[in-house]
């Protein structure tokens, strides 16, 4: 690989100097960063194949650009091993989907963090935890990858705390917000394969969420009094608006529901059913849209969409539901989506090979 | 050592401020709305404030349909056009 020919900074020859000398450019996140060396760098770009000057994002803005080089210095940063970069770039191919709105959902007072699901073979190829402790701590890669995401965010788009995110009280996934899609006794079409790509191909999916809501219940054994408990979660007066959700059924709770030959389609549509408030209790708590109950209940309308109620969502389609987690534990899991409602929209994107095949 | 910066490599935008006007007087003025809760009622106040001590004239009422998102290049160069001035802004 050709040298790159970005700036480069003279720093003390000794490590933890370095790292210091990062925190001091206010280069991390809070939580120390490797020293971002050339050699690393290029390490993590020979698993592109594309120039490294390729924009691979693009604020819509500032005009700020996502060069492959700069998300390259910055998962090294973050402590991306190479095989970790083509879920990282395919994350930001996502995220620059204008739908997502990456600059609105980081930057909003709502204090949604990007999660990053990763679903099909190249999760377990590099090592991706799907399993117990899904969302941490204790995987590298899920760890790392999350974590760049936020320091791209950070370096390269200027997103900064209390400047240009204004997020009122942030959000832990802020730091890294990163899972594998588990597909070891999932019952269901993975999200890759139901997203339409060849037999073989991973995706990313991303998702502005905006925060993690444990779904307990340990006593429910029919899909209905699982699926009513996740059902609550989405509609509690807090969460519920018009936008997305994603959903991660545990095994347990997902064994209830497949057992019973429930597919994902008729789990959205019970979630979507079921995942709603009266008009009048919306009103009782101040959040009563007229404008927003016609975009649910007007010309378009799901046949789900029940008169006199607001639903979580437009559409069943609206929930991403999996399957995530460790094996022991009536522990399920509904996230919602940024803020009120649904300027920023679930995007997916394939993941390429690495370029040295290394990994595929 | 040598680090490796992780900011981006984009050449920075030049950015102008529009020059002020000579005079609000007879101004017309264009009001963008958000969409947010209460935006268009109180950009509409703020555009009657100068309606009734300029003389002002509201010609323009443009909406985004993302709140959060910048707006569409063809709705401000489309206002552009026909205002002097824009006014803008949250309304939660």
């Amino acid at each position: 690989m050709a040298a790159t020919t970005h700036r480069l900074h003279e720093v003390p020859d000794d490590l933890l100097a370095a790292i210091d000398w990062c925190y001091e450019q206010g280069w991390t996140d809070g939580l120390p960063v490797v020293p971002p060396i050339p050699e690393r760098v290029n390490a993590m770009l020979a698993a592109e194949a594309r120039p490294p000057e390729t924009v691979i994002a693009r604020h819509p803005a500032t005009g700020l650009d996502l060069s492959l080089y700069s998300a390259a210095v910055n998962a090294v940063m973050a402590g991306c091993l190479p095989e970790y970069f083509p879920v990282v770039v395919a994350a930001f191919e996502a995220m620059d989907k204008p739908d997502f709105n990456f600059h609105g959902s980081t930057a909003s007072t709502g204090g949604s963090a990007p999660l990053v699901v990763v679903s099909g073979p190249y999760a377990e190829a590099i090592g991706m935890n799907a399993d117990v402790n899904l969302f941490g701590p204790g995987n590298r890669a899920n760890g790392t990858i999350g974590r760049a995401t936020r320091l791209i965010l950070r370096n390269v788009f200027q997103m900064l705390p209390g400047i240009s995110d204004k997020s009122t009280q942030g959000n832990p996934g802020k730091y890294s917000f990163c899972i594998a899609e588990r597909s070891r006794g999932n019952p269901w079409p993975l999200l890759c394969e139901a997203q339409g790509y060849a037999e073989g191909t991973s995706s990313v999916t991303v998702f502005a969420g905006g925060g993690f809501c444990n779904v307990e219940n340990h006593g429910g054994n029919t899909p209905e009094q699982v699926l009513i408990t996740v059902a609550d979660a989405m509609a509690n007066y807090g969460c519920i608006t018009l936008g997305q959700s994603v959903v991660v059924l545990a095994p347990e709770h997902m064994k209830i529901v497949a057992d019973a030959g429930w597919t994902r389609e008729r789990v959205q549509d019970f979630l979507f059913s079921e995942a709603r408030r009266s008009v009048e209790g919306m009103k009782r708590a101040g959040k009563f849209l007229d404008r927003e109950y016609q975009k649910q209940h007007g010309e378009g309308a799901h046949a789900l969409a029940a008169a006199g109620f607001v639903h979580r969502g437009l559409m069943p389609e609206d929930i991403l539901v999996t399957m995530g987690g460790g094996d022991a534990g009536g522990h399920s899991c509904f996230i919602p989506s940024w803020s009120r409602g649904r300027a920023s929209l679930l995007q997916h994107q394939p993941i390429a090979p690495r370029a040295d095949s290394k990994t595929s | 050592m040598q680090l490796c910066s992780p900011l981006s490599t984009a050449p920075k935008r030049k950015a102008f401020r529009a020059p002020p006007l000579a005079t609000l007087d007879g101004a017309r003025i264009g009001v963008l709305e958000n969409g947010k809760l209460n935006a268009e009622a109180m950009l509409n106040e703020v555009a009657q404030l100068f309606v009734q001590r300029h003389g002002c004239t509201v010609r323009t009422l443009a909406s985004k349909k993302n709140a959060s998102a910048p707006a569409p290049g063809n709705t401000l160069t489309t206002v552009a056009q026909e205002v002097d001035f824009l006014i803008t802004g949250l309304g939660d």
